[in-house]
């Protein structure tokens, strides 16, 4: 019998009652206590997120008492920060919540996430074939600014993207080079690739254009309008960048690929055990190459859509990207390196980039703090206070053929 | 179980488990050859973009006898103490420069020592560059001896401290110290932004809405020791950053505490097994290492800059942690070594700066970029001992350290 | 054709040459193989037949020399080269991927597909089939994490059976089965005989090269002794010719004059880094001036044993106790202290640290205490020293004090692990695996010091997965099996009748 059948053939009500299930299920609760006082919910009472709370740091404390400890006090804090946070919400005024927690603040999250959605995606790729990739910031600066010259020279923003992709890749077949044949330390390598791409991007804006800023009408990205969704949903999603609607695509894809296919088996035999790929005839490097170079081409990808996107509107700054790369590869991390997971946790930190910025309105200080939430919800992530996060076993360890 | 057969002859040096062991090996292996021609041919590929980009390749080779005059290291030719010459002037900038990268190499010099990766310089920089401007500002009229040494000491427990952070984490719950640290930079980045942005607690006092924190009082400020009235000095922390590099020497090498770093570094369970606790000395090292880093925050407060603004994309405020990754490398995690790479990289810095600032033959915006690509260059090669030791000694074919295939515990078991 | 139609070979091999950086590793080996034959393939650790097999199966490739397979000439540069000419190779370090099926790991590189898609129901089918038809007993959808060891074996034979391999390179695949696992083992050995496979059988263990192999040839030092017929050949002879003259199997030595007990372990109970439970319930006692042997099948709980009596394991209930010192919760720090000196099973990780010099290794466990070091300061003379004046007297070659450990051959790291462990005169000496890997000369020392200190009144604690060594050592012997002490000897007892209790009497026989 299969462990898959096993599964199945577990009744619904056992698994719920599995700690596990339990310790997400209030975590998930706690982090709902807090939107019930916010809109589209908007209750205007303390009572619903006070009740959900203590639902949920009950589910903690049960899940705690089955022995999953680490989980059960992250549901039962969660649940407590839900009490606070709702109260907090609910004491606030109404037209000032509807303010922020309006259809732009969902549209600003899926923007927000966007980059870091391809970045994310891509530097799974890299890992799941076991390269580290911390060069993914440098990446993503390439995309940025050779996207948006090749929009610019090339006069159409599909030119931008195919010359991002281009040089992304480029550069990351370098990085490969380095980390896959001549078995660099692979952070060593990604922290080169970073300062590379800084003064690369750097040297050529000088020189290309002279010091001046891009000129205006470079050719963007396009956005898909969507109409008739109704206020809320069309407000959402009804204007957004192509690039957004493939990110989701992607993260599809990426589950695919690497889940159902041979060739996503033979990328995670090499990321667990590159020897036991290479006896049975995988060729490691091949597959290395491959995956390293894809998570360049994604990432910066992921890099045109801060410089072409909406937000970068065909402008190029020094150094863009300020710490995006990183974020992604945090999402990656805290996604367990799933893509589904990854793709939540880019959410996430959209989420948290994009509240920022409408706090900004009320109190410049409060969006600030709200920039650091992605990475202090990486490192209690890799501290392992929410479930453990579990690197492929052979991620970031050359491997010399025989 | 017994060992496959004699593919690793008995002699030959198994696989080492850290990276700081890999580092051993390879130092071994390559000496002083592989930093050396690591710079030159970071000097030659930069020097080809030049070339390329100016279609010259004459602007090449002035650009870099421009950086050199920059920096001022051809006042060897003509020493003079006269500040109001050009070289000694620029000598001085250079050697400011140096003073920090100094301690930030040594900051990631010595957690490679004990085999971990501090990527957070940076952010162990910050905390000691915001914790001085703090009790800078905040305890103005104190003794001049007395505040300076508190400033210092202040800010670099806290960094220490900022550092232990990801230390415990990796003694306690196996984080990686990489990702850790690197979360770390980012949090302390906005943090500081926080700090001084409009209505943050260090923020200046007599402007609401600029970013920018006060400037450090008087009795803060370290004294400079060559320098002209009104023009940015060489203050006194060069001597503390000299004699950190004595410290971190004498620490490493005649203390116990550098005997179970280093052991830790090149083996773990072998230090376990000594009775040598792995996990104390995780968090002792990475602590020590951001006191490095921590202290050059402070020095840099309370010499040169004074005070904190957000987005100053200045060089030192945004990548002096990781400038101190290359400075480490290049210096092979040793005490003089990284007296030497800081040295190098504090003089391109200056001398990019100061030399192409004014140069005739290439845009001088270039120069800083041009700064990050020798740099990038530099850390891409020097972790590619393979590739500079195939180039420099084809004739007697080295064999990889890292073949030799004990087997590895990751792939052995199943 | 090939002109050796009568013998019908399926593999040739002629003058093959492999070398590596100061060590000739095949020089001028011939070796042929039958088709429906099992070979057995006999030699010492290092005399060469894991670099032939690896150069047949394309993972290095030869300096010199000829391979035919069916008669036609191959050279092989890769493994998939080696697989698509019907070649497998069963590893000694299995190469299965824990996180995946057995499903999985069986198509690896092979994969059935839908147009896309993986076919993993297929894959799952398919294994079934495989496992049938050759009596190999696997759960394709099981995780590889989940299955024993033996399991785990057959996993890696239909890995090669499913790549339609008709010569079976088995590389010493005994090495990690219990004797009745390994019994299984020749069953199906001789099941797919019958199906007209062909198989190279690896080992150093005579008897089982006796049993299994219609024809054996010898290896030693790179070169081919000899190829003899399995029926003619006896231990003895090939004893000779594997080492080149008559080994001394048993170590002289007086009879044991054992005195005060100095390591006592009591009712302990010890869980590995996953946390589940190895050691459970053990209770000895080793007296100065015996050795204990404990014997059992890798994997049953040494590992963890040794450690939580050094310090190294915590320890979930039980106690410890060093010449009447409890040591139940103690650090590695206090439990050497109290005496306990541990020559550990792995010098390279564990024992050594390799970039160390050999005085600074000596001094891994006192560098902080006089006189290597005072008020946390350390002097390097003396270490220097005092490593110069044990190297002389444990004959260690190869280097002086300042000489990087990693730079010495193995038997001469032992012997600095050794004279470290010695030279601080603990009371109790765990000895795990000491000669593993070792060279024949450096065995024979490491056993007369064992036996020296031994009469010296230590408490000396032999755990070794070599049955051989425990048996010529040990005065007193006991059986370890799934973490607990399954039998205790003292007298003359039989290899067969410990073997036998390695798997553990009753569970095993009724598994």
């Amino acid at each position: 019998m299969s462990a898959w059948a096993a599964r199945l053939e577990n009744p619904l009500s056992a698994r719920l009652r599995e700690p596990t299930t339990t310790g997400f299920l209030g975590i998930v609760l706690g982090a709902f206590a807090a939107f019930l006082a916010i809109p589209p919910i908007e209750a205007r009472t303390v009572t619903w997120p006070i009740l959900v709370g203590i639902v949920a740091a009950m589910l903690g404390i049960w899940t705690v008492t089955r022995g999953r400890r680490r989980l059960g006090w992250g549901a039962v804090a969660a649940g407590i920060l839900g009490i606070g946070l709702g109260i907090l919400a609910t004491r606030s005024s109404s037209s000032n919540l509807g303010a922020t927690f309006d259809s732009t603040l969902v549209a600003q999250t899926l923007s927000f996430a966007t980059p870091l959605v391809f970045g994310a995606v891509g530097g799974m790729f890299s890992e799941r074939s076991g390269v580290v990739n911390i060069g993914l910031e440098g990446m993503m600066l390439m995309g940025a600014f050779w996207g948006v010259y090749g929009a610019d020279k090339g006069g159409s923003w599909a030119i931008g993207l195919l010359v991002a992709a281009g040089v992304g890749g480029l550069l990351a077949l370098v990085y490969a080079f380095f980390a896959i044949h001549l078995r660099s330390d692979q952070i060593v390598g990604g922290t080169a690739i970073n300062f590379l791409a800084v003064g690369i991007t750097g040297y050529f804006f000088v020189q290309l254009y002279h010091n001046n800023p891009i000129p205006n009408g470079v050719s963007l990205l396009p956005n898909v309008h969507i109409a008739g969704l109704g206020n809320f949903l069309e407000g959402s999603v009804g204007d957004l960048s192509v690039l957004t609607w493939a990110a989701l695509v992607l993260v599809i894809a990426a589950y695919v690929v690497l889940f159902k296919t041979p060739i996503g088996l033979r990328i995670r035999a090499c990321g667990e055990h590159p020897r036991a790929a290479d006896t049975v005839g995988i060729n490691v490097y091949a597959v290395r190459y491959g995956c390293v170079v894809l998570s360049g081409v994604l990432a910066a990808i992921g890099g045109i859509y801060l410089s072409e996107g909406p937000q970068g509107n065909g402008t190029f700054l020094f150094n863009m990207t300020n710490g995006r790369g990183f974020i992604a590869l945090a999402a990656m991390i805290f996604g367990n390196w799933r893509p589904a997971g990854a793709a939540a946790a880019a959410l996430l930190f959209g989420f948290s980039s994009a509240l920022a910025l409408k706090l900004q309105v009320y109190s410049q200080s409060a969006g600030t703090l709200f920039q650091i939430l992605p990475y202090v919800l990486t490192l209690i992530a890799v501290a392992g206070v929410i479930g453990r996060t579990v690197a492929p076993a052979a991620d970031g360890k050359p491997y010399a053929k025989q | 179980m017994t060992d496959p057969g004699p593919s690793p002859p008995p002699e030959a040096a198994p696989a080492a488990t850290t990276f700081a062991g890999k580092l051993a090996l390879k130092q071994r292996a390559g000496g002083i050859i592989v930093p050396l021609v690591t710079v030159i041919f970071a000097f030659v590929m930069s020097g080809i973009i030049v070339a390329a980009t100016q279609h010259s390749v004459h602007t090449a080779l002035v650009v870099f006898k421009e950086i050199f005059d920059g920096s001022g290291l051809n006042w060897i030719a003509h020493p003079t103490t006269n500040l109001f010459n050009t070289s000694a002037y620029n000598l001085s900038q250079t050697l400011l420069q140096t003073t920090p990268l100094i301690l930030t190499g040594l900051a990631v010099a010595f957690a490679f020592r004990c085999g971990m990766f501090n990527i957070g310089g940076n952010g162990q920089y910050l905390v000691g560059l915001l914790v001085a401007n703090w009790l800078g500002v905040d305890l103005a009229g104190l003794n001049p001896f007395v505040h300076v040494l508190l400033c210092i000491v202040a800010g670099t427990l806290a960094a220490a401290a900022y550092a232990g952070i990801a230390g415990v984490l990796k003694a306690t719950v196996g984080a990686h110290e990489v990702i850790t640290t690197i979360m770390l930079n980012w949090i302390a980045y906005w943090t500081a932004s926080w700090l001084v942005g409009a209505g943050g607690p260090l923020q200046i006092s007599n402007n609401p809405t600029d970013p920018v924190s006060n400037q450090v009082s008087p009795s803060a400020r370290l004294p400079d020791f060559w320098g002209v009235q009104g023009f940015q000095g060489l203050h006194v922390g060069l001597f503390i950053s000299l004699a950190a590099v004595v410290v971190f020497w004498v620490l490493l090498n005649r203390t116990t505490l550098g005997y179970e770093v280093r052991a830790v570094g090149f083996n773990p369970d072998a230090a376990a097994y000594g009775g040598i606790s792995v996990r104390k000395n995780y968090i002792r090292a990475m602590a020590i290492s951001g006191a490095f880093a921590g202290l050059a925050g402070t020095l840099d407060m309370l010499g040169g800059a004074q005070n904190y603004q957000i987005g100053q994309l200045d060089i030192p405020f945004i990548q002096v942690g990781f400038i101190g990754i290359a400075v480490a490398l290049l210096g092979r995690n040793t005490a003089l070594g990284t007296l030497l790479g800081a040295l190098l990289f504090g003089g391109l810095l200056y001398g990019s700066f100061h030399g192409l600032g004014s140069s005739s033959v290439i845009d001088p915006t270039l120069a800083t970029n041009l700064t990050y690509i020798i740099q990038g260059l530099v850390v891409l090669f020097i972790g590619a001992d393979i590739l500079i030791l195939y180039i420099w000694n084809s004739r007697k074919k080295l064999r990889p350290p890292t073949a030799g295939k004990t087997a590895k515990p990751a792939e052995a078991a199943s | 054709m090939s002109d050796h139609v009568a013998d019908d070979l399926v593999l040739e091999m002629r003058d093959i040459r492999k070398e590596f950086p100061g060590v000739i590793a095949n020089d001028g080996v011939s070796f042929d193989v039958r088709r429906g034959e099992v070979h057995g393939l006999l030699g010492e650790n290092g005399a060469g037949k894991s670099t032939l097999m690896n150069i047949l199966y394309g993972l290095y490739r030869p300096d010199g020399g000829e391979i035919r397979v069916n008669g036609k000439p191959a050279s092989f540069s890769s493994a998939r080269e080696a697989i698509q000419a019907g070649i497998g190779m069963v590893h000694q370090h299995f190469m299965l991927i824990p996180v995946m099926t057995v499903a999985e790991n069986i198509v690896l590189g092979v994969e059935p597909r839908g147009r896309v898609l993986l076919d993993e129901r297929g894959a799952e089918q398919r294994v079934r089939e495989l496992s049938q038809q050759f009596g190999l007993a696997v759960d394709p959808g099981a995780l590889v994490s989940d299955i024993t060891v033996g399991q785990e074996q057959r996993v890696e034979i239909l890995k090669a059976l499913y790549r339609g391999a008709d010569l079976l390179i088995l590389d010493e695949p005994t090495a990690v089965l219990t004797p009745q696992e390994a019994g299984e083992l020749f069953e199906i050995v001789r099941s797919l005989q019958a199906d007209g496979k062909s198989i190279i059988f690896i080992s150093h263990k005579l008897n089982e090269v006796l049993e299994i192999a219609d024809r054996i040839t010898v290896l030693r030092r790179g070169k081919t002794i000899e190829t003899v017929s399995g029926r003619g050949a006896t231990e003895e002879s090939l004893a000779r010719a594997m080492v080149g003259r008559d080994v001394l199997l048993r170590v002289e030595k007086k009879p044991s004059q054992p005195e005060d007990v100095l390591l006592s372990v009591e009712d302990l109970h010890v869980c590995d880094d996953r946390g589940i439970e190895k050691v459970r319930g053990v209770s000895f006692e080793v007296r100065a001036g015996e050795i204990v042997g404990v014997a059992g099948v890798d994997g049953n709980g040494q590992t963890e044993l040794i450690d939580a009596i050094c310090g190294l394991q915590k320890i979930e209930s039980g106690a410890v106790t060093i010449a009447g010192r409890e040591l139940t919760q103690a650090s590695a720090r206090a439990a050497l202290d109290a005496g306990i000196g541990h020559i550990p099973e792995d010098r390279q990780r564990r024992g050594l640290v390799l970039e160390f010099s050999i005085a600074e290794n000596i001094a891994l466990h006192d560098y902080a205490k006089p006189p290597d070091a005072r008020w946390g300061w350390i002097f390097p003379n003396r270490m220097i020293q005092r490593a110069g004046t044990l190297i002389g007297e444990f004959d260690v070659r190869g280097g002086g004090p300042y000489t990087r450990a990693g730079g010495l051959s193995g038997g001469n790291q032992q012997k600095v692990v050794a004279a470290r462990e010695i030279a601080r005169d603990p009371k109790a000496l765990i000895a795990a695996q000491p000669t593993r890997g070792l060279d024949v000369g450096a065995i024979e020392y490491l056993h007369r010091r064992l036996v020296a200190e031994r009469d010296e009144g230590r408490a000396i604690l032999l755990v070794s997965l070599e049955l051989d060594e425990i048996l010529s050592l040990s005065d007193r012997i006991l059986v370890l099996f799934e973490g607990q002490i399954v039998g205790e000897h003292t007298g003359d007892v039989t290899e067969e009748e410990i073997g036998l209790e390695m798997l553990g009497g009753k569970e095993a026989a009724a598994a």
